[in-house]
């Protein structure tokens, strides 16, 4: 059965409202095929049983894999890169100063995707620090099953190496593994991933140094979006470092934060006595 | 390269890596959204074909044969014209041409061993070799009969005689 | 900013001006690193260069030997832009001076992401 104009409508509604992106009229083949596989693993027939089915029983996460599917070229190594500029210029050597010698360092990827995040993350630490492996050690979280085992795999595709990834990082970190890479069993070991839904109580995770929330709050009502700031700050050190997406702020969501300049981006902290 | 370790293209290739691959050419080369799909079509009357070769552990081509009519539809595709703007056999030859060679590029990386890759050719497709020695996927792109073959060199570069399939 | 376009492929030097035009560049092409060093040498000098590594006459690889043996050419950014994916053919291309590698096949997103790790990203197209 192929999609209708009303579920093909729907859907083009939700990806601009979430992401920005417009889905011209005649990528009703596009939306279908990048569809298909969640419907499938929700057990119903086609792409537009599976649009009436969140559209009755509206759910933030489906909503969330299906502006996913529908964007996957997105998912890029330096995504906005300030958020990795401001963590090696600024936030890790103070973190490292704060911190005693044998104390290990936690960082947060709370939405990890398919790793790049994560990765990137450790990829950096490996370069500024001689003893990043065991120095420090990286909590990638997601909603998605298949997103953990992905994450945890490290295994890329050549259009993903190609998002952002500065190849001389490529040769250093990556070995090829047919027509795909694979990131070092070093960096892998420094990632520890798992399936975790920010929008319930929480695991005990952390206390985190450094939290990547990113992209992830835009999905949400005021609500939840301030349920799961809460749940994130009681899981952070009192002086830890929180970066969200370039179009989310806690401003006008959660006062319990300070937001902190760093070069063209900007960072989260606790504000004290909060 | 000696005779006792080149080994039959199936064995190195499955077509799996394949249709990854032209899973990943097909919306960067030839449009977002297009694809193809590894659905046999009838063949049609008339053929041409765009290679290129490798060089290596392993020597053969990596051909894309189709109808002329859909080897146009292709460079149209690719070169993103409109009407009434028209491609010339130049176009074709280029465009079917490059699409050889990004296939072909990529499955040359998954190879074992240091390979050479050739520049792209248009035409009547080279003849292959052992029947062993060919990878083939028959699909179709926008309805349209389209192969995409990973072909041994003729006569092949090894010896074995007795794993030919009927 | 400037580019040129190295590519045998016209198909391909058309998709990648195109992208490059959609950024603000000024774009001009070339069939061969041969060529390619023409356009150099007449004074059209660049910021960014977009080399394939098989052509004929000269490769992309001969092509970024010879414009880094050049002092003039000090401020050419240089990206391959080739089928060539194994890590020993990116190793070599790096070690002969090209600055960043993108793989074809590749998106414009990724084209675009790869100019922002240049720095050679106009302002008004990475916000």
């Amino acid at each position: 059965m192929t999609l209708t104009a009303t579920s093909f409508d729907w859907v083009r509604q939700l990806v601009h409202r979430e992401s920005a992106i417009v889905l011209q009229p005649g990528k009703e083949y596009l939306v279908e095929a990048r569809l298909l596989p969640m419907a499938q693993q929700m057990g119903v027939a086609g792409v537009s049983e599976l649009v009436e089915a969140v559209r009755n029983h509206p759910d933030p996460a489906k909503n969330r894999r299906i502006v996913e599917a529908l964007t996957t070229n997105e998912t890029s190594w330096f995504r906005d890169g300030d958020p990795f500029t401001g963590f090696t210029s600024t936030v890790l050597p103070q973190v490292l100063a704060a911190r005693r010698p044998d104390e290990r360092l936690q960082i947060w990827s709370a939405a990890c995707s398919s790793g790049q995040e994560a990765y990137t993350i450790a990829m950096l630490l490996s370069d500024a620090l001689p003893n990043a492996a065991t120095r420090v050690s990286i909590t990638a979280t997601d909603l998605s099953r298949q997103m953990v085992e992905r994450t945890r795999a490290g295994r890329f595709s050549q259009l993903e190496v190609n998002r952002g990834l500065p190849a001389s990082m490529l040769v250093r970190h990556f070995t090829r593994a047919g027509n795909e890479w694979e990131i070092s069993p070093t960096l892998r070991r420094m990632i520890t991933a798992s399936e975790c839904n920010l929008a319930a109580p929480l695991p005990r995770l952390g206390p985190f140094d450094v939290v990547y929330l990113r992209n992830v709050l835009i999905y949400f009502d005021l609500p939840t979006k301030q349920g799961i700031l809460t749940r994130v700050r009681q899981i952070m050190r009192p002086d830890g470092w929180l970066f969200l997406g370039a179009a989310e702020t806690t401003l006008g969501v959660d006062d319990n934060w300070e937001r902190v300049v760093l070069g063209r981006g900007s960072a989260y902290r606790p504000r004290k006595g909060a | 390269m000696t005779l006792q370790e080149a080994q039959p293209i199936t064995t190195l290739l499955d077509t799996r890596t394949v249709q990854s691959i032209a899973d990943e050419v097909w919306p960067s080369l030839v449009g977002d959204g297009e694809a193809f799909v590894p659905v046999p079509v009838p063949p049609p009357g008339d053929v041409v074909s765009a290679w290129v070769d490798i060089i290596g552990p392993w020597t053969g081509s990596v051909v894309v044969t189709c109808a002329p009519a859909t080897a146009e539809a292709l460079t149209e595709s690719v070169l993103m014209t409109r009407p009434p703007t028209v491609v010339d056999a130049e176009d074709v030859a280029d465009a079917l041409g490059e699409l050889a060679n990004v296939l072909g590029g990529n499955i040359k990386s998954v190879l074992p061993g240091e390979s050479r890759l050739g520049l792209p050719q248009m035409g009547v497709a080279p003849p292959h070799g052992r029947l062993d020695d060919v990878r083939s996927l028959v699909g179709q792109w926008r309805g349209n009969f389209l192969t995409i073959t990973v072909q041994g060199a003729a006569p092949a570069p090894h010896a074995e005689r007795d794993e030919v399939p009927l | 900013m400037r580019a040129l376009v190295i590519d045998d492929s016209r198909a391909m030097r058309r998709i990648v001006g195109t992208i490059l035009t959609g950024f603000g560049y000024e774009v001009r092409e070339a069939g061969d690193g041969r060529l390619a060093l023409d356009v150099l040498e007449e004074g059209y000098v660049p910021d960014l260069c977009c080399i394939d590594w098989n052509m004929p006459v000269m490769d992309g690889l001969q092509f970024v030997m010879a414009v880094r043996a050049n002092p003039a050419y000090r401020q050419v950014t240089l990206m391959m832009v080739t089928t060539e994916s194994e890590t020993g053919q990116i190793v070599k291309a790096l070690a002969a001076g090209a600055h960043e590698y993108l793989i074809k096949p590749f998106t414009a997103d990724a084209l675009r992401d790869k100019l922002a790790l240049l720095g050679l990203l106009p302002e008004e197209v990475s916000a």
